[in-house]
């Protein structure tokens, strides 16, 4: 079964589908993201009705960020992992909260984290931190121990030091 | 005239806005954990609310990447407080599969029956609280007086009684000490005696029905849409459960039945969870009847090196799936790791759905028979 969604999609998609595989009830695919939002649609047309999660990655040697979408049939249940890759600078990327509504979150996190802006999501508001004015904090080029020496244990920061 | 008829709709306006309360719901209210939410109210109904997450936001997920696999395996079980071996059980599967390792089979089943323990304790904790956004105190101080019993055990096979630090990548730290069967087998006849004072207590008390039933009814088709997973899931009637459908470690020599029920309302997600806790009883006595001898870790250093690749694994934790994506560089510590916590679908789609337009009332009801945990949410 897993083969033929694979096929299904390839077929479809013959340009966009970079690599794919698949292992014990487990899909892998590897899209470009110019049509990633029609492969996904394509996905949840097929049963692919639960967004699990979606994860980033910074791949900052590369000057690359890589969104990772879980997915999960809950009648074939077949889990199904969708990689897509954008721009480190200025990145952008069509939402997906039409097809799933619970992306939403999904997306407020990874842009209050990676600073992704997600095209069309309308809330994309700070969900975990408050007044934040440095680099979005998950990425590779935000150094944690020289921002919390510099916060904490400053040279104005007498209490701690 | 016209004028008259603008200036009128505007003054109406401003009435009608002036009409809604805003009242918090936490952090500090009992019944709420560490959260704060903005009620918006037109009288006792809420017709609008604001969440404001984060209070317990440590950045596990950057942490990580700074340290290796020995540090991080402990450092997991702080994702959840209630529930850490399904936190532990999640990290130690991905390092393997990322590793290539296997835990040998007395290993596994001995992180299957502590996971077990840890979903009847985060259940009965669960039930406390539930009872004290209720009112019902006699069966919060009873459940909680309960939840010593798996703690108990907990220490006496880990040394730790809340944040065990037990599953390592390869197996267990420990082998299960002297005599732990028969205290486990013992606290296992003990709850499921208490199941019973629960139910005249609690899950058949008028007052409990009558405050949860037809409260927050939750259909299967949002539910699906949103995310959301676990015991809320399936008593709206969806039977979906990673231990039956991808088993890992003990479960495929476990009989077991999932549970689930059909309307989706609060009252269905408490029966679901009782339902769970005699589950992992019987799952428990199993285990303990067929764990095999032998090694229970195999040799593996913590600090070596894990090849450059991807990992993903996914478990059932007590609130639903809990997964881990793990990018290895090649060097001991990770890339990046992405924890999927089941709480954060739960507390930010599910419960503000469910919220709008039920009254101030059911709203300690409606979100605790969520059991979101706030740490899980913010990771």
């Amino acid at each position: 079964m897993d083969n033929e969604i694979i096929s299904a999609i390839e077929s479809k998609f013959p340009k966009e589908v970079l690599s794919s595989a698949s292992e014990d009830k487990k899909i892998l695919l590897t899209v470009k993201e110019i049509k990633f939002h029609q492969i996904l649609s394509n996905l949840k047309d097929m049963g692919f009705d639960h967004l699990s999660d979606v994860a980033l990655v910074d791949y900052i040697n590369e000057g690359e960020f890589e969104l990772i979408y879980h997915l999960w049939s809950h009648s074939k249940k077949i889990r199904a992992i969708v990689k897509t890759r954008i721009p480190r600078e200025s990145p952008r990327i069509k939402s997906i909260i039409d097809l799933w509504i619970g992306a939403q979150i999904h997306e407020r996190e990874g842009h209050e984290m990676f600073g992704v802006e997600f095209e069309g999501n309308p809330n994309l508001t700070p969900l975990f931190l408050e007044d934040w004015e440095e680099l979005p904090p998950f990425r590779k080029d935000f150094d944690i121990r020289e921002y919390v020496k510099r916060e904490y244990y400053g040279e104005d920061k007498g209490y701690f030091g | 005239m016209e004028r008259t008829k603008g200036i009128l709709a505007k003054s109406e306006l401003e009435e009608r806005e002036i009409s809604f309360t805003t009242i918090p719901f936490g952090p500090q209210h009992p019944a709420s954990g560490h959260v704060h939410v903005s009620l918006k109210c037109d009288g006792e109904e809420v017709v609008d609310l604001t969440f404001h997450p984060g209070y317990l936001h440590r950045g596990f997920e950057r942490l990580m990447e700074y340290r290796n696999h020995a540090q991080n395996s402990m450092l997991v079980d702080r994702i959840n407080v209630l529930d850490p071996f399904s936190c532990e059980m999640g990290y130690a599967n991905v390092v393997e599969i990322a590793a290539g390792i296997e835990a040998p089979q007395r290993g596994k089943f001995i992180r299957t029956i502590m996971a077990e323990l840890g979903r009847i304790q985060s259940h009965i904790t669960w039930l406390g609280i539930m009872c004290m956004a209720l009112g019902l105190d006699s069966g919060t101080r009873i459940a909680w007086g309960d939840r010593e019993k798996i703690i108990r055990l907990n220490e006496l096979a880990t040394g730790g009684r809340i944040y065990p630090c037990y599953f390592i990548p390869g197996g267990v730290r420990r082998d299960l000490p002297q005599g732990f069967k028969e205290e486990a087998l013992k606290a296992l006849d003990y709850t499921e005696n208490q199941v019973k004072l629960y139910d005249n207590l609690v899950f058949y008390n008028t007052t409990f029905v009558m405050r949860l039933e037809n409260v927050g009814i939750l259909r299967p088709d949002d539910a699906i849409a949103m995310g959301i997973t676990g015991p809320n899931l399936r008593a709206s009637g969806v039977v979906a459960d990673v231990r039956k459908d991808e088993p890992y470690d003990a479960y495929p020599y476990v009989n077991f039945k999932v549970v689930s029920l059909e309307k989706g309302d609060a009252y269905s997600r408490a029966l679901c969870r009782r339902g769970e806790i005699i589950e992992s009883i019987s799952i428990i006595r199993q285990l303990l009847e067929r764990i095999p001898e032998g090694d229970f870790r195999v040799k593996w250093g913590l600090t070596k090196k894990v090849a450059k690749g991807e990992a993903y694994f996914c478990c059932e934790a007590a609130r639903g799936e809990f997964c881990y994506h793990m990018v290895s560089d090649g060097s001991e510590r990770p890339y990046r790791v992405k924890v999927r916590a089941p709480s954060f679908s739960q507390n930010l789609a599910a419960f503000p759905y469910l919220a709008k337009g039920a009254y101030i009332a059911d709203i300690p009801a409606i979100y605790w028979s969520l059991d979101s945990c706030p740490a899980d949410m913010d990771r």
